[in-house]
């Protein structure tokens, strides 16, 4: 089995700025085709260590290989199939959108302006195109962000907050895309964003910095699955009901509300838990009327991760 | 990338197209007036065109041509940074030293662009419209006409571009590039009061002499002295691009 080379390697990066540690010795990996979350709180460095990838700033400590290139030593050959989009994307507002799109790919060279026109129609922007970026809304800004970034036929995407100022047709429509670009065309993305919900909906894989130090690293999957989960029943006999279950130490939690219901709490409810409760609940002899399992969401796991940790506390780092 | 910098520089209406303009509308109001002038009194002013068409459009260029070349040349340098449009210049992978490069052909070729129009109409105009022979004109003197206003235009603007990229703001760009052409560049004259070499190599000395002035250093020296004025700035506008964070 061939394993294939990480598209981003960053080892021990630090960035300072004067006395502010922006970006503390971070340690990561990207594979590529994944879409990868990048998490954080307000000033966490995210942005930071975007653009210590992007060559636009330089790292204090620590090495970062973007394409098997070193960055920024030979960030010309790493960035040659890299699109990105850092904060928020600029434009030459009095040119209109194809203009500044010829201006992009006249830099980025190759066969960059042979691609304008599918850019543009990728992310549905064809119409608009001849109109001047000064009346393009916010969200046409993004996209039009997004077809710029697509001008190199990207490997790899990094793309800082880019559903900013989307509506939620947009902001569905642009998961869509993103997804496309990973499941269709086999493209990286690494993307940072305030909207945990997509994020959990888009991304493979997520990583969460905070106060400039990686907190966590892992798939989506298993980070939801790590969390809390809980059942709710609604039974004819919850007093029975809750003495079963704390006797057989099914759960580790369980709460009573009105009408026989009943939450129970614990580390993994799997699908074998979930049986083993309502069989035991069912021999003891208490009808289970409702059955839900619920798990707790990206965005629960986010504040529970990033509050539950000292500001300038010890990180949990994996690769 | 010259072209496509060309096109960032001249598709600012406000800084490239305004600009051109009123340096047109200048030159054309300094030809009506020879015109008109003539007319009133064709004793005191015997030609319309000739040496005194070139004169009066030469000086309208040598002060508006200068302005606008500063005003374009001083975005040149600060807009991408300050639009923030420079770091998606330098995530294409091009080199910022060849994004400078372009940078500097690229206002070198718009202040050409803007200054085309009037150097051609006041040159046509002051071969085509009637004059004495005692303002008649040669054509060295129809070339030293380009290259004065040419060269002051281009060495103003580039000084312009290097404080531009020094600064990254946009008006305090166009405001110390103003200060320091019109103002200060004046001012070093005063070194004449110190020593006469020192005085010569001054910016302002330096582009008289290779403007066909008479006195001062040799022509190759003082050539040199206004590329080493030019290339100071550049250098110095060159070394923040490299060094900076975007």
């Amino acid at each position: 089995m061939v394993v294939a080379d990480p598209i981003i390697t960053l080892d021990g990066v630090s960035k300072t700025f004067g006395a502010t540690q922006a970006v503390s010795d971070v340690s990561f990996q990207v594979m590529p085709g994944r879409c990868v979350g990048w998490l954080g709180p307000n000033g966490s460095g995210k942005t930071t260590l975007i653009r210590c990838m992007l060559g636009l700033a330089r790292t204090t400590k620590g090495t970062i290989t973007v394409r098997g290139h070193a960055i920024p030593g030979d960030v010309r050959q790493a960035l040659t199939r890299v699109g990105a989009i850092v904060e928020e994307p600029r434009f030459y507002p009095y040119l209109s959108g194809k203009s500044n799109l010829e201006v992009a790919a006249k830099f980025v060279g190759g066969d960059a302006a042979k691609r304008i026109d599918w850019a543009l129609e990728r992310v549905d922007l064809t119409d608009r195109s001849g109109s001047k970026v000064k009346e393009y809304s916010l969200g046409m800004r993004q996209r039009l962000g997004v077809a710029r970034s697509l001008l190199n036929d990207p490997e790899l995407l990094i793309l800082d907050e880019p559903s900013n100022g989307l509506d939620p047709a947009g902001i569905v429509e642009f998961r869509r895309m993103i997804r496309s670009f990973v499941e269709d065309d086999g493209r990286t993305v690494f993307i940072s964003s305030h909207l945990l919900d997509e994020v959990q909906k888009m991304a493979d894989d997520i990583a969460i910095v905070q106060s400039g130090k990686l907190v966590l690293h892992g798939s989506v999957e298993q980070l939801v699955a790590e969390g809390r989960q809980s059942m709710r029943l609604r039974v004819d006999d919850p007093v029975r009901a809750e003495e079963t279950l704390y006797r057989l130490g099914l759960v580790s939690g369980i709460k009573q509300g009105e009408h026989g219901n009943l939450e129970l709490t614990g580390e993994r409810i799997d699908d074998a838990k979930a049986i083993l409760v309502t069989r035991s609940l069912v021999e003891a002899g208490v009808g289970v009327i409702e059955i839900a399992r619920e798990s707790e969401s990206l965005e629960q796991r986010f504040l529970e991760i990033t509050s539950s940790l000292p500001l300038e506390g010890e990180s949990e780092h994996a690769s | 990338m010259i072209a496509a910098t060309l096109r960032t520089i001249t598709g600012r209406k406000g800084s490239f197209l305004g600009g051109a303009t009123v340096v047109l509308v200048v030159v054309v109001i300094v030809i009506a007036a020879n015109v008109v002038i003539h007319e009133l009194r064709p004793g005191r002013n015997p030609s319309m065109g000739g040496q005194a068409m070139l004169d009066g459009v030469g000086g309208a260029l040598f002060i508006v041509g200068v302005v606008v070349a500063i005003l374009i040349g001083s975005l040149a340098g600060s807009y991408d940074v300050a639009q923030g449009t420079m770091r998606y210049l330098v995530i294409t992978g091009a080199r910022r030293g060849q994004i400078y490069a372009a940078r500097i052909v690229a206002v070198v070729l718009a202040v050409l662009l803007m200054l085309a129009v009037p150097l051609t109409l006041g040159a046509v105009l002051a071969v085509a419209l009637p004059h004495t022979a005692a303002d008649s004109i040669t054509a060295v003197e129809l070339v030293d006409f380009v290259w004065t206003a040419a060269l002051l235009a281009v060495v103003f603007g580039l000084i312009s571009m290097g404080i531009g990229s020094l600064l990254r703001s946009n008006g305090p760009a166009i405001a110390i590039s103003l200060v320091f052409s019109i103002g200060f560049t004046p001012l070093l004259l005063l070194l004449y009061s110190l020593n006469d070499t020192l005085g010569d190599a001054t910016l302002a000395s330096s582009l008289d002499r290779i403007s066909g002035g008479d006195d001062g250093l040799p022509i190759a020296a003082a050539g040199v002295s206004v590329v080493l004025w030019v290339a100071a700035f550049l250098a110095a506008g060159a070394v923040r691009v490299h060094r900076d964070e975007y």
